[in-house]
């Protein structure tokens, strides 16, 4: 996600255990989707971090100080793939139903219409 | 009928022992018609189990032609299913809509969000200086099903747009009106030349929906979430209109036409 070119993304530790079997999917992508999803992502800053007898799970760090965490055991390396690029891919906002689909500062140009304006 | 049934039990469980045991390496390869034929041509069936011969002894007495119904639904669905998707590719129809747009080459990308999404992606911004200050143009565009009425450093949410990342430029070539201070132009339904840029913000889930749905005295309830994907866009250009040049001229243009200054709706 990027605000203005922004990347709002900072930083994504992917936290795993390696003795657990819901850690499998997780070490999977490791090996073999985390380089390529490194490369892809330069401007973030991606850590492994070991935390033994722990479900593993997917934090990100969010530009306006939002924490997401999504915990992925038991999930196959493909879809660990697809949450990491959600949270990449998102604002840090907080999920919440949209009140409109199209936010503007200035809703009218040439003026807004009354049944007084006579043209 | 419970021949039949029999027969498609045997092949069944034959065909899950073939990828059991080495025998499957001698059979041909899997389909009713040639398990058939395997059957009326090769009567030893020592390797199987006892019921397992029963079932083969009864199927081999009764050696009727059985139309290979099940290969014929596979291919109505293979038909069916390529009708749907493009229909340049000769994929099988099995694939999942994911293969199918990683197989798509570019063109076939570039018309598919043209035609769909009304999207043509343009390069990745770098260091673009695309954000501009507010000009008080609008224009209608369309994407998709949908229409907004857009201007500069608006943000537009619609659904997924399915061939660009985040930071991507977009051009918007289907605007039905155009409008500013002193102009306004009207698409009939398109306007061929005018063009709306924007640059895709995010792509992310909406909130969840809970569909819940309940028949009372009837024992019927079912719960169901979604959450729909969304792609927000920011507009940053509008081009085909005359603009109103500087900001500060505008300012004396407004003044100039109290009856049409903007109110705070």
């Amino acid at each position: 996600m990027s605000l203005r070119g922004v990347w709002q993304l900072q930083k994504l530790i992917v936290s795993f255990c390696n003795w657990g079997g819901s850690s499998r999917g997780i070490r999977a992508f490791m090996e073999s989707d985390l380089p390529a999803f490194r490369e892809k992502n330069p401007q973030l800053e991606v850590l492994t971090e070991l935390n033994r007898g722990y479900h593993p799970f997917l934090k990100g760090l969010y530009k306006n100080k939002n924490e997401r965490v999504v915990c992925v055991k038991n999930v196959t390396p493909e879809d660990v793939l697809q949450c990491a690029n959600r949270l990449r891919n998102a604002q840090g906002r907080k999920v919440v139903k949209l009140k409109t689909r199209h936010v503007t500062k200035n809703p009218s140009v040439q003026g807004t219409w009354s049944t007084e304006l006579k043209m | 009928m419970a021949n039949r049934r029999c027969f498609q039990t045997a092949t069944r469980y034959l065909q899950s022992i073939k990828s059991l045991t080495a025998f499957s390496q001698s059979l041909p390869p899997t389909s009713t018609h040639a398990l058939h034929q395997s059957l009326t041509t090769k009567p030893s069936y020592h390797i199987y189990d006892n019921n397992f011969n029963n079932l083969y002894a009864q199927s081999a007495r009764f050696t009727r032609h059985f139309s290979s119904r099940p290969t014929d639904s596979e291919d109505d669905d293979d038909d069916d299913d390529e009708e749907d998707y493009e229909s340049g590719e000769e994929e099988e129809g099995e694939l999942g809509s994911e293969d199918e747009s990683a197989n798509l080459s570019a063109e076939d990308k570039e018309k598919d969000a043209a035609e769909i999404g009304y999207t043509v992606i343009g390069p990745l911004q770098k260091s673009d200086r695309v954000f501009k200050p507010y000009e008080p143009v609008f224009a209608v565009v369309q994407i998709g099903s949908h229409q907004f009425k857009v201007s500069n450093g608006d943000t537009i949410y619609t659904e997924r747009l399915k061939y660009c990342d985040v930071n991507d430029k977009l051009v918007l070539n289907k605007v039905l009106m155009l409008g500013s201070q002193t102009q306004t132009v009207i698409g009939r339904p398109v306007l061929p030349d005018a063009s709306v840029h924007a640059v895709v913000e995010e792509h992310a889930l909406d909130a969840k929906v809970i569909i819940f749905k309940k028949k009372r005295r009837k024992n019927y309830r079912r719960k169901n979430g979604h959450r729909q994907e969304l792609t927000k866009l920011r507009i940053t250009d509008i081009q085909g209109v005359e603009k109103p040049e500087k900001i500060t001229p505008l300012k004396k243009e407004k003044k100039e036409n109290p009856g049409k200054v903007a109110v705070g709706a």
